[in-house]
């Protein structure tokens, strides 16, 4: 358990060939959650579709169980990583139960006909996310946290061993984003999930990951655990909170409720 | 469980429904006409009974080999269609809505001109090779534009100026063709399926076949693709091979239907959404075969109608696909309206 899991080494990510952050190293272990926190444009869906081979690499090596995932096959790295995306889907005629049954695309045959196994994990996905009740509503016609947590469902049920999440509670409520936690801690006490994903709730940030990488500029501004991170003075910096804005108490207290636990 | 079988009986009524369709439009097709002729007949035809070599030439070289190439060539049309649909991810789709048809009549168009005035015959194959290329050609600007502009509307819009710019330059081919092509050309540009040979059949069957079972093998693929490019590509497909199939075997059927019938409007954008209201979903697995069987009943009806309405005069089939058509796509784009509220 102790040896690397996930590990990007000197990885550079940009668009058509243009850098946008340079000498991104990242390790982390079987079953660890790593959050990418940052400014709004600071590049975390960025890093993200790249580690997922959506966007292909400038320079670095992205590897996986110490294999390099560029040279892997997609139906191998489809077995591995699933990814949640902010792209709004559309899609026609399809129930929430299509949708999270797509999932399990790398496991069927020829015609992607779902077998009884295939449709037991399909329901385990969407009993984990309490999504069931909605299963047969149309997709196009739930809200934006259902979509979120069907989206989730469907990614789950692709039995990854690595989750890529990009900005996965945005629309959801606080109860929602407490259950979504908490599905995240259940899988990998269960089966080890590593999970990367950017999150804008510094507050959830805090409290889930085992490490904390903060995106701003061309370089990573600091990469450790949340008790490095979640400092007062050093998240003033990474924000570009204004000396104006410091000076109200409403902005105080909240920078240091996320910072409270340590 | 319960859902699961209520939907499977649904496909399956809705499949044996399309058969049943097909097969009594394509009799009604090979049985009515101006010259009427009855069951017993027809069946002796079928069975070699018949006698009457009038009777039987009528079914057997005229009728049947017209009823034939319109089931193929709707079928192919609306199949282009649901592609289409897919690649852009856009309802109203079609390769005549984007111009595609256009594109392929005009080179048809001068290829024909050229050839004929030299007096040389042109080969079924030549026909729908050279209507790929101006099918190809129009897709190509569609793409170009299609990435400049990313919106629905901007996409059909490029589309319909593609055709119109087309047409115009077709119309100008024909306006300047000897007399004696015009009337071969005249017919043809608007869209028939009349004049149909045995020979013609056999070239599109086996065109429009293999295409067929090329596309049916890639519903998978095309059915992660309906989520959209990242989805699809993180579940292991690959897209730019996808995106390159759809573009290439879309513009294939639309070439054999152009190259042999002209442009016929509607079929392509209405028909898939047809089916898929019947079947309640948008699977491709069952979309593929579904479109091909709604598309060829669909067109024959159309062309019964277009034979049979005014006889002897005869409507141009888009005529007749345009009125059953073109409200289905009003329904189409009225109903995406709400779903967006």
């Amino acid at each position: 358990m102790e040896k690397v899991y996930f590990s990007a080494q000197k990885m550079c990510v940009g668009y058509e060939g243009k850098p946008l952050i340079k000498e991104i190293n990242i390790d982390i272990k079987r079953g660890e959650i790593l959050t990418l926190i940052g400014p709004n444009g600071a590049g975390k869906s960025t890093i993200l579709k790249s580690i997922a081979r959506q966007l292909s690499l400038i320079g670095g090596a992205v590897y996986l169980d110490g294999k390099n995932t560029a040279l892997m096959g997609r139906d191998e790295l489809a077995k591995k990583m699933s990814v949640v995306f902010t792209d709004k889907i559309k899609t026609e005629m399809m129930t929430c139960e299509d949708v999270v049954a797509t999932g399990r695309y790398p496991y069927t045959g020829k015609f992607g006909i779902l077998s009884k196994d295939d449709f037991g994990v399909v329901e385990e996905a969407m009993e984990l996310v309490h999504v069931t009740e909605i299963k047969n509503q149309d997709f196009t016609k739930i809200s934006d946290g259902q979509k979120q947590r069907v989206m989730l469902a469907r990614a789950i049920c692709q039995e990854p061993e690595i989750i890529l999440l990009d900005e996965p509670t945005s629309f959801l409520d606080v109860k929602y984003k407490l259950e979504f936690l908490s599905v995240l801690m259940e899988m990998r006490k269960r089966m080890g999930l590593t999970v990367i994903m950017s999150l804008h709730e510094l507050e959830l940030a805090a409290r889930v990951s085992d490490k904390v990488m903060c995106v701003k500029g061309e370089y990573i501004d600091k990469c450790g655990p949340p008790e490095e991170i979640f400092q007062e003075d050093y998240l003033i910096r990474l924000f570009d909170i204004s000396p104006r804005l410091w000076q109200e108490e409403m902005c105080r207290s909240v920078i240091s409720s996320v910072c409270r636990k340590y | 469980m319960k859902q699961r079988d209520r939907k499977k009986t649904r496909y399956i009524l809705s499949l044996g429904l399309l058969l049943t369709g097909s097969l009594i439009f394509f009799l009604c097709n090979v049985g009515i006409g101006s010259v009427s002729i009855s069951f017993r007949e027809l069946a002796g035809c079928f069975t070699g009974a018949e006698t009457d070599s009038t009777v039987r030439n009528i079914v057997m070289d005229l009728r049947m080999p017209r009823a034939l190439a319109a089931m193929i060539l709707g079928g192919a049309l609306a199949l282009s269609g649901y592609l289409l649909q897919t690649f852009f991810h856009n309802p109203i789709a079609g390769p005549f809505v984007l111009g595609i048809s256009s594109g392929a009549k005009l080179v048809v168009a001068l290829v024909m001109v050229f050839l004929l005035g030299r007096a040389v015959k042109i080969s079924s194959f030549a026909l729908i090779l050279a209507a790929f290329a101006g099918a190809m050609l129009s897709m190509g600007f569609v793409l170009l534009l299609s990435g400049k502009v990313n919106n629905m509307s901007m996409l059909i819009i490029s589309g319909v100026m593609i055709g119109y710019i087309c047409s115009a330059v077709t119309d100008f081919v024909v306006t300047f063709a000897d007399d004696a092509d015009i009337v071969n050309l005249h017919n043809w540009s608007k869209g028939s399926f009349s004049g149909i040979s045995w020979s013609n059949v056999r070239v599109m069957a086996a065109v429009v076949f293999v295409t067929f079972v090329v596309i049916f093998f890639l519903s998978k693929p095309i059915s992660a693709y309906e989520l959209g490019e990242a989805y699809a590509g993180n579940l292991g497909v690959n897209v730019r091979l996808l995106r390159g199939l759809l573009v290439v075997l879309s513009s294939i059927l639309s070439a054999c239907i152009v190259a042999f019938a002209g442009p016929v409007s509607f079929v392509g954008v209405a028909v898939p959404h047809l089916v898929k209201s019947l079947f309640g979903t948008a699977k491709p697995v069952l979309m593929i075969p579904a479109c091909f069987l709604g598309g060829g009943a669909f067109c024959l009806f159309c062309d019964l109608i277009a034979r049979t309405m005014f006889a002897p005069t005869e409507l141009s089939i888009s005529t007749v696909t345009a009125v059953f058509g073109a409200p289905v796509v009003l329904w189409v784009m009225a109903g995406r309206r709400k779903e967006r509220a």
